[in-house]
């Protein structure tokens, strides 16, 4: 592998994201009754602390990684998959740390967000850093709402499947590790409320997306494997707060349904891109 | 008024949705050129349908937020059908030095209420300048054109990649497609000189076969044109494609007869002479009109706000957030 100035950069934030990952799994480990109790719940809190500050560190660090890469390159992340793999990392990062940090009732769900982030931390180490072709298309200003909104859609939906996978795991024998978090019920009514948002900004995201299209290629709409794709991503993340609001669908159904919308999701954002190249990397 | 309430039958919209897909499939994913009514009929079926729901549906007309979102929907639905009633496609190319003419348009499609605003002379292209990368990877397109002043000026202006060409309603988008074109005279034994140009194919992407053919009027011998180039060309580091740092030698060859021409040259042809004026370029645009466009976008937009209001309200009816005293309770 290449070893270019920001590599070092993305290292440590990984770093900074594993002891976040460990310190989150260890804040969660099953409580013990009895006169220890007081000491292992100030220790809980402590293992919070750990999580939160080195998740900022990393969020941090990734911060400087994609201004190192950004100066190296003349152009933000947006074009190769190492700096939106890295640039997702960071966004991802960024709103789950607010979230940790303003709801500590729902701190357990990072033993189920640090490994959905760890995907795309070990895919990033596996790809060459380089540094490809920027598009003439991409200094349009729209790409900045479009991608920012998808940002927020993608951050929103991976808390959501946070705490889905809280709902999932509590019907097994890691039932303990969440005991300190609120009622199923009260999780999945949370967990929707993150849907909900992540459906305004996929629909804020569509609509960024069209008007960059148009300057860019000359049509708002195409039908191209990304849009179609983002589309019915859309249209079943719809589909699902509908299914939520109108049916009594037991919790668990509605945490595989978030689980599935993020897997679609995931797929048409990191996946897509790479079928249909020409839609979202110029034509020569 | 039990017809209103007809008309905003539910099983209507269901069929509108089925037409209206019907008609994206035979609009889109078709080889055939379809009627665009396949798709306005359908809209304007669904708009009819969603105006009577929205009069007669209290769960619409007394919610703000779905209220809003209907609207939307209403909007959408009448903007594009609009849209594909006026719409516009083409492409255009042009020369430098040359005025845009409606009558130089190519692959054009265009709805049947089309207003057609665009007049000749509209714009004058210049030169243009085109950056590529190693690896033949195209960049920034930077496109010179004179517009037509209302005053009868001109003023200048530089187009390209995501900045088109606005002219009303018309947008011009610069293409991938853009080439040379050597200018001929064709000298007649009787009768006037006809000058004109021969549009090569688009260039670097027919690097290889810059060859095309025309037939001088009054005569039915064909002449083969071949244009050797000299441009600064490489796929292995940057360059800039532009009419000022290329230039070429014209093969023409007409039966058995066979010449190269630089730029000033002549020769005597069966049927007269023909005359190498100059080397050009040719710009090519995709044109675009929808004059719904900005509205379609504000629409959306009011659509999503008032759907997210509307399920925001009715999240927090039918998913209530516990009071602080059961916050902690586990299941």
């Amino acid at each position: 592998m290449q070893v270019v100035a920001e590599l070092p950069w993305l290292w440590a934030a990984l770093a900074a994201y594993a002891v976040a990952t460990v310190a989150a799994i260890l804040a969660v480990a099953p409580r013990y009754s009895g006169t220890v109790e007081n000491a292992i719940m100030q220790s809980q809190a402590a293992r919070e602390r750990v999580v939160l500050w080195f998740l900022a560190l990393g969020v941090v660090l990734l911060t400087i990684m994609i201004a190192v890469r950004w100066q190296r390159l003349g152009h933000g992340p947006f074009v190769e998959l190492f700096e939106l793999l890295a640039s997702q990392l960071w966004s991802l990062g960024l709103f789950y740390l607010l979230v940790y940090w303003r709801m500590p009732k729902l701190r357990g769900t990072a033993v189920i967000v640090f490994p959905a982030l760890w995907v795309l931390g070990s895919w990033v180490l596996i790809l060459e850093p380089g540094g490809g072709f920027y598009p003439a298309t991409y200094y349009n200003d729209w790409k900045w709402a479009h991608v920012g909104l998808g940002k927020i859609f993608l951050a929103a939906c991976l808390v959501g499947v946070g705490l889905a996978g809280v709902i999932l795991l509590r019907r097994t024998r890691l039932a303990r590790l969440f005991s300190g978090m609120p009622s199923d019920e009260v999780i999945d009514r949370i967990a929707w409320r993150f849907m909900m948002v992540a459906l305004i900004f996929d629909s804020l995201m569509l609509i960024a997306g069209a008007v960059w299209a148009q300057d860019a290629w000359g049509r708002y709409w195409d039908w191209d494997e990304l849009e179609t794709s983002s589309f019915l991503n859309w249209l079943a993340l719809g589909a699902s707060i509908h299914l939520r609001l109108a049916y009594r669908i037991p919790l668990a159904v509605g945490a595989w349904m978030i689980i599935g919308i993020f897997v679609f999701a995931f797929v048409t954002y990191f996946g897509m891109p790479y079928i249909s190249p020409a839609a979202h990397k110029g034509v020569v | 008024m039990g017809w209103l309430y007809r008309l905003a039958s539910v099983k209507l919209t269901l069929i509108g949705m089925v037409l209206l897909c019907i008609g994206a499939i035979l609009s889109y994913g078709s080889k055939f050129d379809f009627s665009v009514w396949v798709l306005v009929l359908p809209l304007c079926w669904l708009s009819i349908n969603l105006l009577a729901a929205i009069a007669t549906n209290r769960k619409i007309n007394r919610q703000p937020g779905l209220l809003v979102f209907h609207i939307g929907l209403l909007g959408i639905a009448v903007l594009a059908a609009i849209g594909r009633l006026t719409h516009l496609d083409a492409q255009v190319e042009i020369l430098t030095g040359q005025a845009f003419e409606p009558a130089l348009m190519q692959e054009v499609k265009k709805g049947p209420w089309h207003p057609w605003g665009l007049a000749g002379g509209e714009f004058i292209q210049d030169q243009f300048i085109v950056n590529y990368e190693p690896g033949l990877m195209r960049g920034a397109t930077y496109s010179h054109v004179y517009v037509r002043q209302p005053d009868g000026s001109r003023e200048h202006r530089v187009v390209g990649d995501d900045k088109p060409l606005l002219l009303g309603d018309y947008r011009f988008y610069t293409s991938f497609n853009k080439g040379f074109a050597p200018i001929l005279t064709w000298l007649p034994d009787e009768g006037a000189p006809v000058t004109g140009s021969v549009n090569m194919p688009s260039y670097p992407l027919y690097e290889y076969k810059q060859k095309n053919a025309w037939t001088p009027p009054g005569t039915k011998e064909e002449i083969e044109f071949w244009l050797t180039l000299k441009t600064p060309y490489t796929e292995s580091d940057y360059w800039s494609l532009q009419q000022e740092s290329s230039s070429g030698v014209l093969v023409v060859t007409a039966g058995d007869q066979r010449v190269e021409l630089n730029p000033g040259d002549e020769v005597q042809l069966a049927h007269g002479r023909l005359r190498y004026d100059e080397l050009r370029m040719w710009m090519g645009y995709t044109i675009f009109y929808d004059p719904t466009l900005r509205w379609l976008f504000f629409v959306s937009v009011m659509a999503v706000l008032g759907l997210g209001w509307h399920l925001w309200q009715k999240t927090a009816q039918a998913l209530p957030m516990p009071s602080a005293g059961n916050e902690g309770e586990t299941r």
